[in-house]
This record gives structure tokens, C-alpha cells and sequence, in this order.
């Protein structure tokens, strides 16, 4: 879509305040398409960047090897290859290690949300007198890059205190670390301190305790927050590496993102940008859906009078 | 039902501010009272200590006759309205009526008859399905009313319920609480800094300022014999005139003198204020309340009940007009007199005002103490 600049976008831009060009400016032919067709440039510019490899990489997966190779940016000369996707799927396992990826992401995304929507709401709305020593203590483990954390981090998993049975191997090993994470508890504190006390107070005179408190109450209130924490965490999840890398070295028990790179040598360049393009489907369309159901916010309407 | 006792209780925050001071209060079943006073008096913090809000620093609070100061907000069997309602957004009307029921394990169909009866009363029967942020002021406000009403309990806080609604609705809601509580007879504690509110609603106010109770009593009893300088300007508005005066005596009669003024105390003033008397010879504050001063077009003059004044403000009110006038050289001290609405008063024009004598206030000038005496009116500062 070309958008063409004219007297309805000059006029748009009156009501926001100070505009780059005026619109008096506007009415100049040089100034309109000068500066119209930088703008539709730098939208072009935009698309090809951000959509560009998301959309060469579906093309590829459906395309076959000899074709990509010889012309990467041409439109199926011999026709598309839909087999590559077939065989990703069965003959390299991505089915298994998509859902290995996925019961990681899921367990991740638990014991993150558990972690910080429990955490924040004992410091933000029980308040113990020790809440503020904690919060400080979770704020400067945010100054901790993290991957001076990386070896401590795998010596508790190797020997974890108290149990003393290695977590290596098994899913434990990513999702537990996953939940401690000083930041979700930092956000969802904050978040849960602006919620109006009045409706916690409210809730302890109907009857509630803590736990239905934080159930019935504070969580329904807090679709926002969790919705930004899930994005987060299966983001995170989904593309992290490094440390599935570390901890699982079953194969079978790998995630996508750590076979995949191992696939690249055992097979077709089709294949593997097919096993590719099914590994970024998931958190593509999961962001497209969360982020409309999630970010728009319930809101608190009606709660109180502001 | 049950009646509420503060027994010495004091509410100290971290800071050292102390909110509430030794608060002895005993409200009675069914009562209705109204904790009135200017912001930062401790009347929310008293509220708050009765819910379990607030922890109590010293002294008591029994409800029922059980001390409730160890007993958490959810076993105290108290319902609270809040300033600004405090309804549960995810939930829908009926849901947050229902609410507590559930968490008190009350059979659903009892939930149901409860939330019914409860939305019956309120004519909440059209909004049950839907969510507060779907709803007016005056709706939301009666929700909030209800979410008290379906639990039935020892008795109703209410925490400046009526500050949100507008004027209109205010009234409107004012005289929808006064008859709830009557129907239910549900022991109430309103607290409000609207004096008009209290005067209307409350069968006994308390009057608190700066943390300590200043009278406790029926609300005409309060307007009309208030213990102390500040009662006397809080309850009644525009508040009550307030002078220095000379008590003399002239003619055989008592006489107060301000400025080039001069008023005769009456009979009846003397007989509910016998202490006056000591006083003569000496300063007093003289308070008139508005309302007690008319146009003498309007009123049969007298000698000794006549103030000569030039208008240096007219408000007109519909009803009534607001006639502001200077009795004494300092112009700063503006006393104010509630005349008919046809008064002839113009700004700067003189104008004769007629004082009703009878209804005088007396104030000692250094303790603010209202001077009544033996066998007058109020003896203590605090009449439980």
C-alpha cells in the first residue's frame, strides 16, 4: 500500500502538536513528494527488513534444495517441494524436539509465572516488616550478568542442596532455574502495588485469606502483567540454548533449538530450513495471539472511583 | 446486633503521629453513629481499627462485648463501605454480592435468596449480570451498599460512602442509607467530614479533632449546645460568627459588647448558662450562628437585639440569602447573617439585622471551652 501525504494527513498531524512540516508546507508539490516518498521508502525499507527473512524462509522451506541454492530469491522456477516439510517433521524428528521445546516452554512459563505472581504478591500485598530487604536483595542480583551465573548456577544443578540427586538429564534442570528470575518478581511487585488496597482490604472483611486473596482477587486483576511475564517466558524458552545445551545431553530430550543445529549436517539444505520455518511458526503466531488477548488489558474498571 | 466499645484506644503510626488519642466511645445495638471531623482527626483510623484494618496501639475495641483487638477483619463479622467503593472488576455485580457469602461457605441456595433480597432492596435486579465498570456512580455505590447488606452482619462501617456521588445523588443516597439502616437496625458507624451528613443522618455524632474526641450526642444537641469552639464552628454551615465581646452589665441588664454593637443577653441564656455570670466585667468570644441573625425588615426589632452593619457581601441562595457584614473595625473578620430571600441588602448599603438573643453562644477565650456552669447545659467536655 502507497501512502500517498495529502491534506488529511496534514491535518492529522495539526491536532498532535508541533509537526515536523507544517501545513501550510504540506501544500508545496516539492515538500509533498520529497518528503512522501521518503516516507513510503522507509515503510518499504521497514517491511523488507522485518518481513523480508521471515518470508524467504517460508519460501525455502517449500522449495527444493538444488533451487535455493542456485536461485535463492526466485519464486519456485521448478515448482514447490511441500515433501520438506514432511520429512522435517518424521524423518528428522523435528515432531519430537518440537515437543520437547514445548514441554520446556510450558514448564518455564509455570514456574516463572508461580514464581513471580507468588513472590510479588507476598512483597507488594502481604508486606512482611523484611519485604523491602528483599526486594533490595532481588534488585541487585539485576546487576548480575548472567552469565557469570552460568557455572555457579550448573554446580547447584549438578549437586542441589538438600536433594542431592543431580538434575542433569532431566527438565528440572531448565525449568527450575527458569523460575527464578528477579526480574518477573520485580515487574509483578510493581504491578501489584498499583493495584487499588482498597479491594484487598475489601476482600479480608468478606472473608478472604491470603490465598484466596491472591486466587480470586489479585490474580483475575492481573491479566496484563501475567500476559507480558508468558510472552517473556516462552520467548525466552523457546529460543534459549545455551544453558538446554548444558544440562540435556540426551538428544531425544533436546530441544528444537538445540538439535537443530545438529540437524544442519545431517541433512538437506530443503529439510532444514523446513525444520526452521516450523521452529519459529510456534512463538510467531503464540505472540500474534497473546499479545491481543493479553496486552489490550482487562483494566479495572469500575473498581473504584478513581 | 451489637453494640461497639473504644475502650482508651489510641492508633500511634511508625512515624510517632498519633491518629487516634484515647478514644472512649461506647455505640449502642442498632445505633447509628456518624464520626464527623475535618480531615487528619482520626475518624477513618477509629473506623479502620474497628474493621481490623489497623492495628490498635493501646486500649480496647470490643464488638458484641468481645474484645476484637487479637481477631482478624474476616472473624470480626463486620460489613465496611468504602470511600471509593472497592468492587471486584473481574466479577459481575452478583458475583461481588455473592462473594463473601461463598467464602462463608453459605449454601448456594442461600447465596442466591440473599443476593436477590439484597438486589431487591437496592433495585439492583437489572444489573446482576454485569460488571462494575458497566455501571453509574450511584449504581456502583449501591453495590457496595449491598456487598454489607447480604451478610448480615454485627455492623456497618462506612467509610465517607457518599464522597464520590454528586450532589443530587448524594441526597438521594443519603436518604437511601438512613432507611436501609432503620429497616435492617444494623449497629452503624458512618464516618464523614460533611457536616450535613451528620447533622441528618446520625441518631449520635461524635465530633473528633486531631485524634481526640471533642463531643459525642445527639445531632441537635451537638448544633445546640456544643461543648467547645471548634464543635460550634464545625456542625451548622456557613459556620458560626465568632467575636470577642465585653460581658458589662447596664440598665440591671447583662450585656455583650463588640465593636460599636452591644447585645442583651437573655433570661434564658443566663438559666442554661449560669457560669456567665463570673464573667461579666471580663472578654468572652461571643458566638451567633447565621441563622440567628435576621433582616429586621423581616423580624420584630427590639432594643438590644439590633445590629446597625454595612453589607460588604450578598450571596444569594434561592431560599435564603447570605448577607456578609463587618461588626468590628477589623474588616478581615467577616460575620455572616442568613436572611429571607427578599431582604433589601445591597453591597455597601446599610443594613439593620436583628439578633435572635435567646440562642447566644459563650466561649472562654483562652481554653475555647463553652461556658454553660453548674447547673447548665454540659458539664463535662465529653457526654458519652
Amino acid at each position: 500500500m502507497i501512502v500517498v501525504p495529502g491534506r488529511r494527513r496534514a491535518r492529522s498531524v495539526e491536532g498532535s502538536g508541533p509537526a515536523l512540516i507544517g501545513p501550510d508546507e504540506w501544500r508545496r508539490a516539492r515538500v509533498r513528494w520529497g518528503f512522501g516518498g521518503a516516507q513510503v521508502l522507509l515503510l518499504i525499507g521497514l517491511i523488507v527488513i522485518g518481513l523480508g527473512p521471515l518470508v524467504w524462509l517460508a519460501k525455502s522451506a517449500i522449495t527444493p534444495t538444488n533451487d535455493t541454492i542456485t536461485y535463492p530469491m526466485a519464486l519456485f522456477p521448478h515448482g514447490a517441494a511441500w515433501s520438506n516439510l514432511h520429512e522435517a517433521w518424521s524423518n528428522v524428528q523435528v515432531g519430537k524436539y518440537f515437543w520437547n521445546t514445548v514441554v520446556l516452554a510450558i514448564g518455564s512459563w509455570f514456574a516463572q509465572v508461580f514464581v513471580a505472581t507468588t513472590a510479588g504478591f507476598a512483597l507488594s500485598v502481604l508486606r512482611p516488616a523484611y519485604a523491602k530487604v528483599i526486594t533490595a536483595l532481588l534488585l541487585t542480583t539485576l546487576f548480575v550478568p548472567a552469565v557469570v551465573l552460568l557455572v555457579p548456577l550448573y554446580v547447584e544443578i549438578v549437586h542441589p542442596p538438600l536433594i542431592h540427586h543431580s538434575f542433569i538429564d532431566s527438565y528440572w534442570a531448565v525449568w527450575l532455574p527458569a523460575g527464578a528470575s528477579a526480574f518477573n518478581v520485580v515487574l509483578v511487585a510493581r504491578f501489584f502495588d498499583n493495584l487499588p488496597r482498597e479491594i484487598f482490604e475489601a476482600a479480608r472483611i468478606d472473608g478472604a485469606g491470603p490465598f484466596r486473596l491472591f486466587w480470586s482477587v489479585v490474580l483475575p486483576m492481573s491479566k496484563p502483567i501475567l500476559g507480558v511475564v508468558s510472552v517473556f517466558a516462552v520467548l525466552a524458552s523457546w529460543k534459549d540454548f545455551l544453558w538446554p545445551l548444558l544440562v540435556l545431553t540426551n538428544p531425544d530430550e533436546q530441544p528444537l533449538s538445540v538439535r537443530l543445529p545438529q540437524i544442519q549436517s545431517q541433512t538437506s539444505l530443503g529439510v532444514f530450513l523446513a525444520a526452521l520455518f516450523i521452529a519459529s511458526l510456534v512463538p510467531i503466531i503464540g505472540f500474534l495471539i497473546f499479545q491481543r488477548s493479553f496486552l489490550r488489558g482487562t483494566g479495572l474498571g469500575g473498581a473504584i472511583k478513581g | 446486633m451489637a453494640a461497639i466499645e473504644f475502650q482508651a484506644v489510641s492508633k500511634v503510626f511508625p512515624d510517632g503521629t498519633r491518629a487516634v488519642d484515647s478514644l472512649d466511645l461506647e455505640i449502642k445495638e442498632d445505633e447509628f453513629m456518624v464520626f464527623v471531623g475535618p480531615s487528619g482527626c482520626g475518624k477513618t483510623t477509629a473506623l479502620r481499627m474497628v474493621a481490623g484494618l489497623e492495628e490498635i496501639s493501646e486500649g480496647t475495641i470490643s464488638i458484641g462485648g468481645r474484645v476484637v483487638n487479637e481477631v482478624q477483619s474476616k472473624d470480626r463479622d463486620v460489613a465496611m463501605v468504602f470511600q471509593n467503593y472497592a468492587l471486584y472488576p473481574h466479577m459481575t455485580v452478583a458475583q461481588n454480592l455473592a462473594f463473601g457469602l461463598k467464602l462463608r461457605k453459605f449454601d448456594k441456595a442461600e447465596v442466591r435468596r440473599r443476593v436477590s433480597v439484597a438486589a431487591a432492596t437496592l433495585g439492583l435486579e437489572d444489573y446482576l449480570e454485569r460488571k462494575p465498570s458497566a455501571l453509574s456512580g450511584g449504581q456502583r455505590q449501591r453495590v457496595a451498599m449491598g456487598r454489607a447488606i447480604v451478610r448480615e452482619p454485627h455492623a456497618y462501617l462506612m467509610d465517607e460512602p457518599l464522597s464520590n456521588l454528586d450532589a443530587q445523588l448524594r441526597v438521594q443516597v443519603r436518604a437511601e442509607i438512613q432507611k436501609l439502616q432503620r429497616t435492617l437496625g444494623v449497629t452503624t458507624i458512618y464516618v464523614t467530614h460533611d457536616q450535613t451528613e451528620a447533622m441528618t443522618m446520625g441518631d449520635r455524632i461524635a465530633v473528633m479533632r486531631g485524634g481526640t474526641l471533642q463531643q459525642v450526642d445527639a445531632p441537635e444537641q451537638v448544633y445546640r449546645w456544643p461543648v467547645n469552639r471548634f464543635v460550634a464552628g464545625f456542625i451548622g454551615s456557613p459556620a458560626m460568627n465568632m467575636v470577642n465581646a465585653r460581658l458589662t452589665r447596664a440598665n440591671g441588664d447583662l450585656v455583650a459588647s463588640f465593636g460599636q454593637h452591644s447585645l442583651v443577653i437573655g433570661e434564658e441564656v443566663l438559666a442554661n448558662r449560669p457560669a456567665l455570670r463570673a464573667h461579666e466585667g471580663g472578654e468572652v468570644v461571643l458566638g451567633i450562628r447565621p441563622e440567628d441573625i435576621e433582616d429586621a425588615a423581616f423580624a420584630a426589632e427590639a432594643p438590644g437585639r439590633t445590629l446597625t452593619v454595612v453589607c460588604t457581601l450578598r450571596e444569594a441562595l434561592g431560599a435564603e440569602v447570605l448577607v456578609h457584614f463587618s461588626a468590628v473595625d477589623d474588616e478581615s473578620a467577616a460575620l455572616i447573617a442568613r436572611v429571607d430571600q427578599l431582604t433589601a441588602a445591597r453591597m455597601g448599603e446599610p443594613l439593620q439585622l436583628v439578633v435572635d438573643t435567646s440562642r447566644l453562644h459563650f466561649f472562654e477565650p483562652a481554653s475555647g471551652l463553652a461556658i454553660y456552669g453548674e447547673g447548665g447545659r454540659v458539664g463535662a467536655p465529653v457526654a458519652a
